[in-house]
């Protein structure tokens, strides 16, 4: 056997003692370290994943974007909108709505109509409640649940529409209520048509009057969007809704720091556990440690002795938390978000790391009390 | 009493070690010669741990000078203290302290550990030395207390101290290990080994080749030669 190995061997077999004989502390200390690594792991996850999760979650909140006609003219043509929604990251783009307002009557009843396309209003506005159904055909409409009790309408309800389109041309059209819709907003006293209807009806063509985007992103990530589009298509002018992005933006900050909250009592759960296992096992073992430096350990022997097992119960918990913490993460997806939570492997080594450096941290005390035990207990027989 | 030289592996000169009001060692001049077989002997409270604990670099004097193999060590720091001890001195116990989770051959190796290099064969040959070797792979607690006095002797000798240091090595042995203890001595001396050894046994203070008496802390007296018939308090402070 080389002598290196023969020292390998006496380590690991004081190392393998010292855990196996002080084995109802050794699986506290690990109990409590697996269940800080747990957290950890499992909150490391979250806290990636809570934007992810978040800004689709803030998305069925409605439009975080909007396009406005640049300069004076009221309207952007629908070409130049799509060139700049083009420039936004596909898979991050929930839904690119465009808006044409034009006045129309019922029962002589002046009404803001909205041409757009439905089913982007639909994925855009996931908040909008509807007694009825989304239109079916062209000829079908969405009416705001203000706008349809000043006319007493009600789903399935026919109206003739009617007003002045392009050139001040008359128009009029017999069209169905197929639902009401309920916002909150001025949602409530509008129309809503299939944009070719009211192009139809009115004369215009491929115009809007406003654009309602929800992407998913950060504050900073649509700022970035919002400057790309800006920059390449000049007749349209992107605004972040402020309103919007600044609460998303303070509430994914304070469920991070709610997040870093828990992560740290977790810290100081595996703090508290190692240290006092530790400062335990050093009392216990005290003539150990005086023995073995009568026998010529110096104190940084007997502190690597310990460190070592540290770090072992470090490297034990951390591995078995960041397994566990996956699950713990997925859990909390599913029951908080509704979704589960995308696997970082990062969290692996970060769980581990985090671990043994606390678990070291946490020995340091307990470490520097054996290295400060006199040798000469040993000889007294105490 | 000896005298100051090259000859001498160990002297005390004026050594004191107070424990607050308690003199635990007053005034205490002695050496010992390379190779020499000393035993210290007195009755409980009379400072022979104290003097085995400042002989074996364990703890320091309050005042006095303690020069071993020609270095004084009585100012030493701990680091320092702990190298000798490693490299000089080889520590015999009466309660063995053996690590019970390690072979006997692996107990001898522990001292290499500290040392150097564990080196199997070597510490094989230590346990043969003591006539342990058929024993190598049992834990202590599969040993009777005369084996594991025999680890503990051979863990002394395998970093091939200068000096060996045995506190009560025979305390707690029946009286066949007793001699069998004994007789490794004989055989440590023969070859050439410094020992000192702490007992209140007067037929294993006897072996030695000088006998130091302590009472209250000083030197009562120094029988030299093979056996104790009486004191010689004149022998002192010499």
């Amino acid at each position: 056997m080389g002598l290196r190995a023969g020292k390998r061997r006496i380590w690991l077999k004081m190392l393998s003692a010292s855990l196996l004989r002080r084995r109802s502390r050794v699986i506290a200390a690990l109990a409590a370290i697996t269940i800080g690594a747990t957290v950890l792991s499992g909150m490391l996850s979250v806290y990636w994943d809570i934007p992810r999760q978040l800004e689709r979650e803030f998305r069925s909140y409605g439009a975080n974007l909007v396009l406005v006609p640049s300069g004076e003219v009221g309207v952007m043509g629908l070409r130049a909108m799509r060139r700049a929604a083009s420039l936004l990251p596909a898979d991050r783009v929930i839904g690119v709505t465009p808006y044409r307002y034009e006045t129309l009557s019922i029962n002589r009843q002046p009404f803001t109509a909205a041409g757009t396309y439905l089913d982007e209003a639909r994925r855009t506005n996931p908040y909008w409640r509807l007694e009825g159904e989304w239109p079916a055909s062209d000829e079908e409409m969405l009416m705001g649940a203000d706008a349809a009790g000043h006319i007493g309408a009600a789903p399935g309800t026919r109206v003739r529409v009617s007003g002045r389109g392009r050139n001040n041309r008359p128009f009029a059209g017999e069209m169905t209520i197929s639902g009401l819709v309920r916002s909150g907003g001025p949602e409530d006293a509008m129309l809503f048509m299939e944009m070719s209807m009211l192009e139809s009806l009115t004369g215009t063509r491929g115009e809007a009057n406003l654009v309602d985007i929800s992407v998913a992103g950060s504050e900073g990530e649509l700022r970035k969007m919002a400057d790309a589009s800006r920059e390449s298509v000049t007749s349209v002018t992107p605004r972040l809704l402020r309103r919007v992005v600044g609460s998303e933006t303070a509430v994914l900050a304070k469920l991070r720091y709610l997040v870093f909250l828990v992560t740290v009592v977790a810290l100081a759960l595996i703090f508290i556990c190692v240290a006092t296992g530790m400062l335990t096992s050093v009392m216990e073992r005290s003539r150990e440690i005086g023995l073995k430096k009568a026998l010529g350990a110096d104190n940084a022997a007997i502190m690597g002795e310990f460190l070592g097992e540290g770090a072992v119960l470090g490297i034990a918990g951390g591995l078995l938390g960041s397994f566990a913490g996956y699950f713990f993460a997925q859990l909390i997806g599913i029951s908080v978000f509704g979704r589960s939570a995308a696997f970082e492997p990062l969290t692996i080594p970060a769980a581990v790391a985090v671990s043994v450096l606390t678990t070291a941290l946490a020995a340091l005390p307990p470490v520097r009390r054996a290295a400060d035990i006199e040798p000469a207990v040993v000889l007294r027989g105490e | 009493m000896g005298e100051s030289g090259p000859d001498n592996i160990l002297e005390l000169i004026g050594v004191t070690m107070d424990y607050g009001q308690v003199k635990a060692l007053n005034d205490v001049s002695m050496t010992v010669r390379r190779g020499e077989w000393l035993s210290i002997m007195g009755p409980s409270g009379s400072g022979k741990t104290t003097m085995m604990n400042i002989v074996g670099c364990l703890d320091r004097p309050t005042s006095g000078r303690v020069i071993l193999d020609g270095e004084e060590i009585s100012r030493l720091g701990g680091r320092a203290l702990t190298t000798i001890r490693r490299d000089k001195i080889g520590l015999i116990f009466q309660q063995f302290h053996l690590a019970p989770y390690l072979t006997a051959v692996e107990n001898v190796m522990l001292a290499q550990y500290y040392h150097s290099l564990p080196d199997e064969e070597e510490a094989m040959a230590a346990l043969s030395r003591v006539g342990l070797s058929e024993r190598a792979g049992h834990l202590p607690s599969q040993l009777s207390g005369g084996e594991q006095q025999r680890v503990c002797i051979a863990r002394a000798l395998i970093n091939h101290p200068m000096l060996i240091l045995a506190d009560e090595p025979t305390g707690n042995l029946d009286e066949a290990n007793e001699h069998m203890v004994l007789d490794i001595f004989r055989q440590l001396h023969s070859g050439g080994s410094a020992i000192i050894v702490v007992t209140h046994a007067h037929d294993v203070g006897a072996r030695a080749e000088r006998v130091v008496m302590l009472e209250h802390g000083r030197i009562a007296g120094i029988v030299e030669g093979r056996g104790i018939h009486g004191h010689r308090h004149d022998d002192a402070h010499a």
